[in-house]
């Protein structure tokens, strides 16, 4: 009869259910372990930026910028920015970079030869100078990026009148303009960001 | 006369039946719950034709009965008609019981709004069925802002998280079809899963009063209902195509519903909404586009005694994000600030590009109830939850096909709850719960885990009651209890674990340090850059509501309502510590936070007549150990200055007043108004609170003519105030190669805003129960610019100009 409210079909339908909860219930239990989750490794992070200015003649000292963060953007850890030895006036310096992920010593990513280089329309390099007497140049042999824009990767530098100041070097991603011959070749760039932006102080030209 | 009549027909009867019809049937009509008798209900005797009363003792004699089947069909005001068939042999009595509320079943016609309220004392708002369907190309978040004092916090205009009285995401709670959602909820940029085609109803409870949902729900519930099962035998359906300007949007919606009269259900429903960038009134939105699909599906059996529902649904969004809104430092965000508008701005298209996130979800539940007559409702229920995130970020190379976030979040809960409501002027509810959650953190992505993995445990037990002490006034209370655990394996940067000061307290919790990959179990080496750790916290969370509704008369309504809630700390509260690459940004959670307690007293007065309709809300919330996310200081590294945003702990207050009013000027002329202000104030510090919603005011007229096919058309003010009481956490950033300082804004609101909206629509009703329903509407008429303090983007673009919307919606 429609009105008996205990019938059998709703029993059998309460029945299953509880036993359907049973056995999730008994799945979720079991299916927990106790494994390490593996620790990520991070990509794409500047840890290590080198800059090598070699001079043509070689009696003169070689200049090195390193900028060290072992965290990358993260910040933090054993940070470090030096640079060592001084420009000597006149004299003109071949500008060598090196970007690099050193987050895992035993697997060092080459992010400029691997990353940067093959996109280069992606990337271009922006660098300043305050109170610093150089004249830069982007060569011949530079990558060419954005609308034929020479990225800055191979660069010459000619020390001016002595002087002390800071050196900056940014490198600017997805930029949506770029002008290799801004601000006397040390570059521009509108839209887009930065991958990094270093600074070095206390450079000087004797 | 009468008499005359009756002496014939009983003539006729007696001559035209020849056998033994003497037989008697006596019944006894009663209510279901509490078996009091149910006086006055219409007996349709079906054999014969005849009607017959039940007496005051609910009791209906049928005499001269023949042999052989007697149909009743049993109906009596508000309740459910109930056809019964009995053999009749002899003198037969048989008791009858009928369903007194049929509310609760849902069945009064597809057209009444009666809408059951979830709480009875707390500030409790309902947006229908025919204000959902003018969202339907936009998001769950947009409708809730029908609500007054529920506002949304947004990141670009696609991505758009509820706010109620000035709190969001973990402190709201969403009901899903029954089901909590658990969608990684903590972030501002996470919006609820919720496709608002599969919705019906929504419901905002202000306050944590629904105790039977949740006890954290500090800010409140959004219970979102799909359609009520409608039980009788019908098939109906609707159909929606809509297209927007803004953004070249377009959007097709469908549902078909089967019902048949024994119970039995089954509905379908799918939805594919897609749009290109939108535009903002002076340029292209550039990677605004989204797509999004979503499917559900249910079928079970409901009558008054029992029943069951299977109900599955599934999501997939598809969101780009503002491209000019990705810096890669401080000094991008600067100049892009500075510039007053995105710095990349592209030609038009439907391509979704990087930034953008990707999100998947599934949500499974079966539920069953039974009643018991004298006794109440048992319900029992089991859902499954699978929610996948995955965020995109500009990379380099091949890496920007690997998601930078890749979360995947998987609940389990049961729960058991009983409805005593045999005593209608008593009722209780009873509750238990239980729930099993894994977060588990790609680590395929190439970028630290900003969420570790966790395993996390919730058991609730709840009961309230609600007391109908006369006429007019009915009480309610409720406790509620809930523990949670939270037992996570998460790696730190050893530099992080040491500034953070977690090696005074916390060592005894460090699983090993990280050597090559590799974690070392039970070494512990401070020379190493990372190390693992296993935090496991427990919390137990009490809380509670009281509330009364008095109707001083037929006008007027006074409510009173007092919650307690406690809200243990979410995951990315305690554990967050990563770069958010899209913001540039830093956010460091900690897990020395306790759990928040909230006491929030509200009370409600509404005045009605048949023209005049006005609602007044007011309420204090007290929060102790407030946890909120601000701006903190800039750290340098190489990528140069990254803006730090850490959580952080402290006692807030929030108070403010919500104004709901609708006048009918004429049967066609409405007017409307609705107004929320808010403070929210840090009691240690003595600043306002971050991200508090500006005074807002929306002025409506309506014009409504049923004889033009139902036609409407209506002129919405928005006005939006400037948001003056804000905390300045402004700071210093030098340029390093200039030593310039400059400041970074990252906290004056924007100025005031004022918007003018258009809506009109007409139904035209075809043969049988077909009809077409054509809408048209302009947002935002004059193409303002805005911007919008609670929106994410508000730095780096204004929100959306001028919208022309179409709808047509086909029901059938």
């Amino acid at each position: 009869m429609k009105t008996n409210f205990l019938n059998l079909n709703s029993m059998k339908t309460s029945k299953l259910f509880i036993v359907a909860i049973f056995c999730l219930t008994l799945i979720i239990s079991c299916s927990d372990d106790d494994d390490n989750p593996a620790p990520v490794n991070p990509t794409e992070l500047f840890t290590n930026v080198t800059l090598t200015f070699t001079p043509s003649n070689g009696a003169n000292a070689t200049v090195v910028m390193e900028d060290i963060q072992p965290n990358g953007q993260g910040g933090g850890g054993a940070t470090s920015n030096t640079v060592t030895g001084a420009f000597v006036s006149g004299e003109t310096y071949t500008l060598t970079l090196a970007a690099t992920d050193a987050s895992d010593p035993n697997d060092v990513d080459d992010l400029l030869n691997d990353d940067v280089i093959p996109e280069a329309d992606e990337h271009f390099f922006v660098y300043g100078l305050n109170t610093l007497n150089f004249t830069m140049t982007r060569d011949a042999n530079d990558v060419v990026g954005l609308d034929g824009n020479k990225i800055g990767v191979n660069t010459t530098w000619v020390a001016g009148a002595a002087s002390t100041g800071n050196l900056s070097i940014t490198l600017v991603h997805e930029a949506t303009a770029v002008d290799e011959a801004a601000n006397n070749n040390l570059g521009s760039a509108t839209g887009g960001e930065e991958d990094f932006n270093i600074t070095f102080t206390n450079v000087s030209i004797n | 006369m009468k008499q005359i009549i009756l002496l014939i027909s009983l003539f006729t009867t007696f001559f035209t039946v020849a056998q033994d019809c003497n037989h008697v049937f006596l019944g006894e009509v009663s209510d279901y719950h509490d078996k009091t008798p149910i006086i006055g209900a219409t007996v349709y005797i079906k054999n014969l034709d005849k009607y017959t009363t039940s007496d005051a003792d609910g009791k209906f004699k049928i005499k001269n009965l023949c042999k052989g089947q007697l149909t009743l069909v049993i109906s009596h005001i508000s309740c459910e008609t109930k056809t019964v068939s009995y053999d009749i042999t002899g003198d037969t009595f048989k008791p009858i019981a009928l369903e007194h509320h049929i509310e609760e079943l849902g069945e009064v016609s597809v057209k009444a709004d009666a809408t059951k309220r979830e709480t009875s004392t707390a500030q409790e708002a309902t947006i229908d069925s025919k204000t959902l369907r003018r969202y339907n190309n936009l998001s769950i978040g947009d409708a809730l802002e029908e609500i007054s004092g529920v506002s949304s916090i947004k990141t670009g205009n696609s991505i758009v998280k509820p706010v109620i009285n000035g709190l969001h995401s973990s402190r709201i709670l969403i009901m899903n079809n029954g089901v909590r959602l658990q969608d990684q909820e903590w972030g501002v940029e996470h919006a609820p899963n919720i496709d608002i085609n599969a919705a019906n109803q929504l419901t905002v409870i202000k306050g944590s009063g629904a105790l039977r949902y949740g006890g954290d729900a500090i800010g409140g519930v959004v219970v979102v209902k799909p359609s009520r099962i409608i039980v009788k035998d019908t098939l109906y359906g609707r159909t929606i195509f809509g297209g927007q300007t803004n953004g070249r949007g377009y959007n097709i919606a469908s549902n078909l519903n089967k019902n048949y009269s024994s119970g039995w259900f089954g509905h379908v429903q799918g939805s594919y909404r897609r749009s290109g960038d939108f535009q903002a009134p002076d340029y292209i939105l550039s990677n605004t586009g989204l797509e999004s699909l979503g499917i559900s599906t249910r079928f079970g059996k409901k009558t008054f005694e029992s029943g069951f529902e299977m109900y599955y649904s599934f999501l997939n969004n598809e969101i780009g994000i503002l491209r000019a809104a990705h810096i890669g430092n401080l000094l991008d965000f600067e100049r892009a600030i500075n510039a007053g508008r995105p710095l990349r701005i592209e030609d038009f298209t439907y391509d979704i590009n990087v930034p953008k996130q990707g999100v998947t979800h599934h949500l499974a539940k079966v539920n069953y109830y039974k009643r018991f007559q004298n006794f109440g409702k048992v319900s029992l229920q089991y859902d499954y939850q699978n929610n996948r995130r995955q965020e995109f970020d500009v990379r380099v190379g091949e890496r920007r096909n690997i998601p930078a976030v890749d979360l995947i979040l998987q609940t389990h809960s049961i729960l058991a709850d009983v409805n005593l409501d045999s005593n209608l002027d008593r009722k209780y509810n009873l509750g238990l719960l239980g729930r099993y959650q894994n977060n588990f953190a790609d680590p395929d992505t190439g970028v630290r885990r900003i969420i570790p993995d966790y395993d996390k445990y919730d058991f609730g037990v709840y009961a309230t009651t609600e007391w109908l002490i006369d006429d007019d006034l009915i009480v309610d209370a409720g406790i509620r209890y809930d523990f949670n655990r939270i037992d996570a394996k998460k790696f730190y940067r050893t530099s992080r674990w040491l500034d953070s000061g977690y090696d005074i307290d916390f060592n005894d919790i460090i699983v090993g340090s990280v050597l090559s990959g590799e974690v070392q179990e039970g070494t512990i080496d401070f020379s190493l850059p990372e190390l693992l750790a296993n935090p496991i916290f427990n919390y137990h969370n009490f809380s509670a509501s009281i509330g009364g509704k008095y109707s001083i008369d037929d006008n007027n309504k006074v409510m009173l309502n007092f919650s307690h809630a406690s809200r243990p700390p979410n995951a990315s509260e305690l554990f967050s510590d990563g770069l958010h690459h899209a913001l540039a940004r830093f956010e460091i959670g900690d897990i020395r936070f306790n759990k928040e307690i909230a006491n929030r007293i509200s009370a409600s007065y509404n005045y009605t007549n048949s023209k005049f309709n006005f609602l007044a809300e007011v309420f204090y919330n007290r929060v102790n150990d407030y946890i909120f996310l601000r701006p903190d200081n800039s750290d340098l590294s190489t990528r140069g200055y990254f803006a730090v945003w850490i959580y952080e702990q402290t006692n807030a207050e929030l108070f403010g007043i919500d104004i709901n009013a609708t006048y009918d000027v004429t049967p066609n002329f409405q007017y409307q108004h609705k107004s929320a202000f808010i403070k929210g104030n840090d009691l240690k510090t003595d600043l306002p609170l971050i991200d508090i919603p500006p005074f807002n005011t929306t002025n409506q007229i309506r014009y409504y003519n049923e004889k033009w096919n139902n036609f409407s058309a209506s002129l919405k003010s928005e006005w939006v105030f400037e948001q003056n009481e804000f905390p300045d956490f402004n700071y210093q950033v030098t340029n390093q190669l200039t030593g310039e300082e400059f400041t970074i804004d990252i906290s004056s609101p924007p100025p005031a805003y004022h918007l003018l909206h258009f809506y009109s629509d007409a139904t035209f009703n075809f043969k049988g129960k077909t009809s077409l329903n054509v809408a048209f509407g302009v947002n935002n008429i004059f193409n303002a610019s805005y911007r919008n303090y609670l929106n994410g983007l508000r730095f780096f673009a204004d929100d959306i100009g001028r919208n022309f919307t179409l709808q047509l919606q086909l029901n059938y």
